[in-house]
């Protein structure tokens, strides 16, 4: 129980120094249980790869039963004729061809990608913030962070065009401007931008960095 | 929390994910001759003739296979309805009390209430809600979209102290686990709508 008690101590380090006054924040978010639990609700729900593996599913399994029920009945509604298919089974068809190397090597590959599909947690789809009661979980989806500090960051006298990067420990701002006097134009851009993540207050503040570039006429 | 259909998708992708990667790879494994005493030749034929024989020989073949894939769709169906669900709740009990009667909420009513309540903050564009997951329990899901001027901090302060309380007591509940979406926009038609 003592490096939780040091690990609330750290994480209330960390945070970013802010001037104006924070929603509180609740105790909970300084424990790392709590936030990796927030973290995963935004996480990728995998539901379209899954509907669509649950559609082929489906689909292959009804017209097998068709089909088998069709033969139980003795009229097969379509015939798959010896030649083409039971034929070359026993003769020309052996497991160390390549055709049978190949195609199994392909459904493994299937097989394995669904597999890391369904494991890998994936990156989340949103940033989380803290919040004032351990029961609510906030986040920003990440693009739509990303559209609001890139209009922040335009509306910076002198910016022409900011286009913004989220990672999970930094946030970059590539900004364009046309003047010839750049002085404290980066310094404009990161104070916008870090006064907003400030009052996100996001579980894990990122670094901000500006990338300033000269546009010539 | 709500997180249901996440584990119901992964669960399944990752059965039928280690199906095909086993299945697949004893078809290699004997392709590539990796145990001979184990899985047999690997320059054999891929059938035999006694298997191309069996289902003519066996009247049951041909219902049995009939019946697993019936088996495999209907599972393929249900996991597919399990994965789409929303979970959406649409009438709560209020008062848990059965020996004089529950009482049932709407839940359509609350969640408009916290919307059109949202609706009024000022920096507040937008805002959607439900209730999802058991009917006893359930959680909010919110999605705010506040305008890009307002001051963030501001505005969810006034959604975690006033509106969300408001809905808690309208459900007459200590805790509503929420989980809020927030996202930005900027306000050039605000006034103009």
């Amino acid at each position: 129980m003592s490096d939780v008690a040091s690990a609330h101590d750290d994480a209330t380090v960390l945070l970013p120094p802010g001037e104006q006054p924070r929603p509180a924040r609740s105790g909970a978010w300084s424990r790392p249980g709590p936030r990796r639990m927030a973290r995963r609700e935004f996480r990728p729900r995998r539901t379209i790869p899954g509907v669509l593996v649950a559609a082929v599913l489906a689909a292959a399994g009804i017209i097998g039963c068709i089909w088998a029920a069709s033969a139980a009945l003795g009229h097969p509604l379509w015939n798959v004729s010896y030649g083409d298919f039971a034929g070359p089974m026993q003769t020309t068809a052996h497991w160390d061809d390549t055709r049978t190397l190949a195609i199994a090597a392909a459904v493994a590959f299937v097989g394995l990608v669904l597999l890391l599909t369904a494991v890998l947690p994936g990156r989340p789809r949103a940033v989380v913030l803290a919040s004032g009661d351990d029961s609510v979980i906030v986040g920003v989806p990440r693009r739509s962070l990303r559209r609001s500090l890139g209009w922040l960051a335009v509306e910076v006298p002198g910016i022409d065009s900011a286009r913004v990067r989220i990672r999970r420990r930094s946030v970059t701002v590539r900004a364009t401007t046309r003047l010839r006097d750049t002085a404290g134009l980066r310094e404009g851009v990161r104070a916008v931008v870090q006064e907003r993540l400030d009052a996100l207050d996001p579980l894990w503040p990122p670094r901000v960095r500006v990338r300033l570039r000269r546009k010539r006429e | 929390m709500t997180r249901h259909t996440a584990r119901v998708s992964r669960t399944g992708l990752a059965i039928i994910g280690l199906i095909l990667l086993l299945g697949a790879g004893a078809v290699l494994a004997r392709g590539l001759n990796a145990s001979a005493s184990v899985l047999g030749s690997s320059h054999a034929p891929l059938l035999t003739h006694a298997q191309v024989q069996y289902p003519a020989r066996n009247g049951w073949v041909w219902p049995v296979v009939a019946a697993a894939c019936a088996v495999i769709a209907l599972l393929a169906l249900w996991w597919m309805a399990a994965q789409t669900s929303t979970r959406t709740v649409r009438r709560m009990p209020v008062e848990p009390d059965r020996l004089h009667g529950t009482t049932v909420l709407r839940a359509d009513a609350a969640t408009r209430a916290i919307t059109s309540e949202l609706g009024s903050y000022p920096g507040i564009r937008a805002a959607d809600a439900a209730l999802r997951g058991p009917a006893v329990t359930p959680g909010l899901r919110l999605s705010v979209t506040a305008e890009n001027r307002a001051d963030p901090a501001a505005v969810r302060a006034r959604i975690e102290t006033e509106a969300l309380p408001h809905l808690r007591t309208a459900l007459e509940r200590d805790t509503l686990p929420t989980v809020i979406r927030l996202g930005f926009s900027r306000a050039f038609d605000r006034n103009l709508a």
